[in-house]
């Protein structure tokens, strides 16, 4: 028996969310970068989930994000996954509608370089200030 | 005109750095600029190169005080990798450690207040009174802090039956000083003075930045890792989640102290029920696949993802700490208050004190008045010497 989140997300995205249910408190939703705002928003908005955090990894296939939501009151986490294209990834900021995913997203941008459009402060947030602009620690370009 | 004091970026004895500049008008904050990083270490790429077992070596140094907290979320997530959780005796040696970790930062942390307010019995009570808790960690796990004792599948050493009556009678001296602690503090009005109606987070405010732990539960969000997504023993124990709805320094200063009292309560109840067997599943394999663990530390959620490739290195290793959602609620807390209560209100989410120590004042031009974190701490003293002889 799938939560409630995964039925609410299954029946208004359809075909455009693929679905993994690891366990009954964990579930992996994958999306494109055309829906990943509205999942997100819809996420966040109607679902109430609260942003833990989002991992950001440099894959063969590009740079994937996942966005980490909890549901406190059903107990489970959900994870958004999209892919985005290298060399010079790009998608739009969910921290023009909450504030949470401010730090989030600048952490990102930092070690891998994925630009947040429309992000109201992205600039630098753990690496050196004094290293080149363009300088990503966690991507494996050659 | 309005001044900029810069508050950072880090004193070496501390575990979070932050570079905080106050734009000030007067003696009224108007904004806040926050900027991390200054002790980055790159611990994500490190665990990278380490082995799963190797790594819970090096996720427990992410904070000196939450050890037990981070390894745990990060054996969480690699139990979740492979769907083989810890033994019956794990979870609750598991439950025991961890709540004895959150007694002693909660206490750190109230000594730390009473320096802030100028309170110096609160301070050296607060901080003798901890001691014996990381005695009795000592005992349990052979140390004071990174105790080197987690790992995937359960915990690495067995604890002598002899030591539990011990580890008892701690605990109990523990709640009586609570309880002494709490009523002086809340009695007195100096310190409610200071507290009450200070640095506001509306509930709001606190959702909309992801606010965690005492910080969002002392402005009403009923938010609890240990009661939402339930692990190690603590759904079959008696506890409550302590929500306050005041929104103020008092409100999360309340939630840290009544947690103390549920701390001991979990802890005792483990003590009791701790069953018998063995205190590790051996995880031999990880296989490919994804984890999550989240846990209830003691400034809030810690946060763990683990990727495993097939080797048996992670191909990602993904941590955050309470800490890093915390420190923006600073902005929405600080607009309007005084630079005597920014001190405090920097407190307030448990942030390490980072910035207190090393600090100038400068205006918009550059030059002007210069001052050090001493100076920051001797402006709330005074203010606290201004409300005791109203008083």
């Amino acid at each position: 028996m799938s939560k409630q989140v995964v039925e609410n997300l299954r029946a208004k995205f359809g075909d455009r969310v693929d679905i993994y249910e690891h366990n009954d408190r964990r579930a992996y939703v994958t999306v494109s970068n055309d829906d990943w705002m509205e999942v997100l928003r819809y996420m966040y908005e109607v679902e109430g989930g609260r942003l833990t955090t989002a991992t950001g990894s440099d894959r063969p296939t590009g740079v994937e994000l996942l966005y980490h939501f909890a549901i406190d009151s059903d107990a489970i986490v959900v994870n958004i996954r999209t892919t985005l294209k290298k060399p010079f990834p790009k998608i739009e900021s969910l921290a023009k509608y909450y504030n949470a995913a401010d730090f989030i997203e600048r952490e990102i941008f930092d070690f891998l370089g994925v630009e947040f459009d429309g992000h109201p402060d992205l600039r630098k947030i753990l690496s050196s200030h004094d290293r080149p602009a363009d300088f990503h620690p966690m991507r494996r370009d050659e | 005109m309005s001044t900029i004091i810069p508050i950072g970026p880090f004193h070496p004895v501390l575990e979070e750095p932050e570079y905080i500049q106050l734009y000030v008008d007067g003696e009224t904050v108007e904004k806040a600029d926050i900027d991390l990083g200054r002790v980055h270490r790159g611990m994500e790429l490190l665990a990278q190169e380490k082995t799963f077992d190797q790594d819970t070596f090096l996720i427990e140094r992410i904070c000196g005080i939450c050890s037990a907290s981070h390894s745990w979320a990060g054996s969480l997530a690699m139990e979740d990798i492979v769907g083989i959780g810890p033994t019956d005796r794990a979870r609750y040696l598991r439950t025991i450690v961890h709540e004895l970790e959150r007694l002693h930062s909660h206490m750190l942390w109230v000594g730390l207040g009473g320096h802030i307010l100028g309170y110096w019995t609160v301070f050296m009570w607060g901080w003798k009174y901890r001691e014996p808790i990381l005695d009795a960690l000592e005992m349990i796990t052979g140390n004071r802090q990174n105790y080197a004792w987690f790992k995937a599948g359960g915990v690495r050493r067995d604890v002598a039956d002899e030591l539990w009556p011990e580890v008892i009678k701690i605990i109990d001296e523990f709640d009586e000083k609570v309880d002494l602690l709490t009523g002086a503090i809340l009695d007195d009005p100096v310190i409610m003075g200071r507290l009450k109606g200070v640095g506001i987070l509306t509930k709001e405010d606190a959702i909309r930045y992801g606010a965690l732990g005492p910080t969002a539960r002392g402005s009403g969000v009923d938010i609890d890792v240990r009661r939402d997504d339930p692990y190690g023993a603590y759904s079959e124990v008696d506890w409550n989640v302590i929500v306050q709805d005041g929104c103020d320094c008092l409100a999360v200063a309340v939630v840290r102290l009544l947690e103390m009292k549920e701390s001991v309560k979990i802890v005792r109840q483990c003590i009791e029920k701790l069953p018998g067997g063995p205190i590790a599943n051996e995880i031999r394999d990880f296989g490919r696949g994804e984890g999550v663990g989240h846990i209830e530390a003691p400034r809030g959620e810690s946060f763990h993802f683990v990727r495993s490739n097939g080797t048996n290195m992670p191909e990602r290793h993904k941590m955050r700490a309470p800490t890093f959602l915390n420190i923006p609620t600073f902005r929405p807390r600080i607009k309007g208050e005084t630079i005597a209560d920014a001190s405090l209100i920097l407190a307030i989410i448990d942030p390490c004190y980072s910035c207190t120590e090393r600090m100038a004042i400068l205006d918009s031009t550059g030059k002007a008045r210069a001052t050090t974190g001493a100076d920051l701490i001797k402006l709330s003293h005074e203010k606290t010497e201004k409300l005791r002889r109203e008083s």
